[in-house]
């Protein structure tokens, strides 16, 4: 799943993120296509999947990597460099897709019980293709809690962090994405 | 052990959490279904009907920056102390010799006078406290506007804000001034023996230096600098008037007495006035300067 492995080989020789965002601040080009090397598969992945389509996808990449070259002075350090990249990344995302009809609304039953319901069954049973396609429905906090959890690979504390909400809203988001789309599947027909 | 499943599934646990998951699930056929799912959520969330997924190679990069080039400012962080240092030489560059060098002469010609008029009639003081003002609101009056600056299509174009260039200038040549007339205050203090101290000297010229060359200013920004020339006189005038003609007089003399005295009331005045120049200098052009542009 989103091949960000690779981001925590970073310890030996190459300066850390922290470090070339430093850089970048201080104006060195290169210090940027470095940092963008390194997590670009996470976050090229996880705006692919927010915006549906690769051309939009490299129109807010490019948004990112333009307001990142900005705005790398006001870094703080607060969070971990990759945290605040996907934050600048997410708001990009917002600015971009937020012209576009919202998808339909899918009301989703609120329970969060251990046991396998019916809905992670319906899913497991529908198989990636059609769960792919309804996953690209869900309504855009939804697709952005996927998006950030599954495509990027991050923490859910991370995940919290550059969404800026408490790591118990982040699950309880997952678990809402999970049943309304096999809500979705269900009323498709994919199931039953 | 339910709440570790979803990240389990997307692979971002670390090596000791998920061995406990693995160990956990082994026995616990509730949570081996629900992973299942999550793992049919993660793969189907990283499929994307897009036919290439790979993220674009670092030309994108090289595109957001040409992007950044012809677009916008320069990076923020960049105006820092570094910038505002590099931006007074840049500027200083631009102010005037002949009006560093007027303003000089006119000040050893007062420095002269001070050192001979007698102590009885308000001593070096009083001298000093006529000239310096006046150097300084006329040094000031040239800092802005076409006619003045040089490189004035030039600013106008540079991403710098005018208004930043202007506040520099105001600085460098303000300073200057207060250089020149602290060591005019200096000279006079070890030539003389006069009667008042260094403190009591410096007070007698700075708040009205201030108050004039912010004055000056204002005017020079709103209407022009030939404009602002004139104010500076006039209004200078009305202030010597007021302590020698009219030096007896209340009413509203006093009034100008007090306002043109180094204190609290005047400094409120300076800033007033200066913050009002630098909004009038941004918002185009002066009400009496011919356009550039043919009004619509």
């Amino acid at each position: 799943m989103g091949g960000v492995a690779r981001w925590r080989r970073s310890a030996g020789t190459e300066p850390d993120d922290a470090r070339l965002l430093a850089l970048v601040a201080a104006g060195r080009s290169a210090a940027l296509t470095q940092l963008y090397r390194r997590h670009a598969p996470a976050l090229f992945g996880f705006l692919l999947r927010l915006a549906g389509d690769r051309m939009t996808a490299e129109e807010i990449l490019q948004d990112t990597l333009l307001a990142v070259w900005r705005s790398a002075g006001s870094y703080a350090g607060k969070a971990a460099v990759r945290t605040w990249l996907f934050g600048i990344a997410r708001r990009q995302a917002h600015n971009r897709l937020r012209g576009r009809p919202a998808p339909v609304a899918v009301e989703a039953a609120d329970r969060r019980d251990a046991g396998p319901g019916p809905e992670e069954l319906a899913i497991a049973a529908a198989g990636g293709t059609p769960v792919a396609v309804a996953i690209g429905q869900l309504p855009a906090h939804h697709r952005e809690v996927v998006a950030l959890a599954f495509v990027a690979g991050l923490p859910l504390a991370e995940v919290a962090q550059v969404l800026g909400v408490p790591v118990g809203t982040v699950k309880s988001r997952l678990h809402h994405a999970r049943a309304a789309l096999a809500q979705l599947l269900a009323e498709q027909g994919v199931t039953r | 052990m339910n709440d570790l499943l979803p990240e389990y599934a997307a692979g971002s646990l670390g090596p000791a959490d998920r061995r406990r998951v693995e160990e956990h699930v082994a026995g616990c056929a509730d949570c081996r279904a629900d992973l299942a799912s999550w793992r049919v959520l993660a793969r189907a969330a990283n499929q994307v009907d897009a036919a290439d997924a790979a993220p674009p190679g670092p030309e994108v990069v090289r595109d957001a920056l040409l992007r950044s080039a012809l677009t916008g400012p320069p990076p923020a962080a960049r105006i820092g102390v570094r910038f505002v240092l590099a931006l007074l030489r840049a500027e200083a560059r631009l102010v005037r010799a002949s009006v560093l060098v007027a303003s000089a002469l006119v000040m050893a010609f007062g420095a002269a006078l001070a050192a001979a008029v007698p102590s009885t009639s308000g001593g070096p003081g009083s001298v000093l406290m006529l000239v310096a003002p006046i150097v300084a609101a006329l040094g000031i009056a040239s800092v802005y506007g076409p006619q003045r600056d040089p490189v004035y299509e030039l600013t106008a174009a540079a991403p710098t804000p005018p208004r930043l260039v202007l506040l520099a200038r105001v600085v460098l040549v303000f300073a200057y001034d207060l250089v020149l007339a602290l060591a005019t205050s200096g000279l006079l203090m070890l030539a003389g023996s006069h009667s008042v101290g260094m403190v009591e000297l410096v007070l007698a010229w700075l708040g009205p230096m201030a108050l004039l060359s912010a004055l000056s200013l204002f005017v020079a920004v709103w209407t022009g600098p030939e404009v602002a020339v004139g104010a500076a006189l006039a209004v200078w005038a009305l202030r010597v008037l007021a302590d020698s003609v009219f030096a007896g007089t209340g009413g509203p003399f006093q009034l100008v007495r007090v306002v043109w005295s180094t204190g609290p009331v005047t400094m409120l005045v300076v800033c007033g006035l200066t913050v009002a120049a630098v909004i009038v200098a941004g918002r185009g052009e002066p009400a009496r300067r011919l356009r550039a542009t043919h009004p619509t």
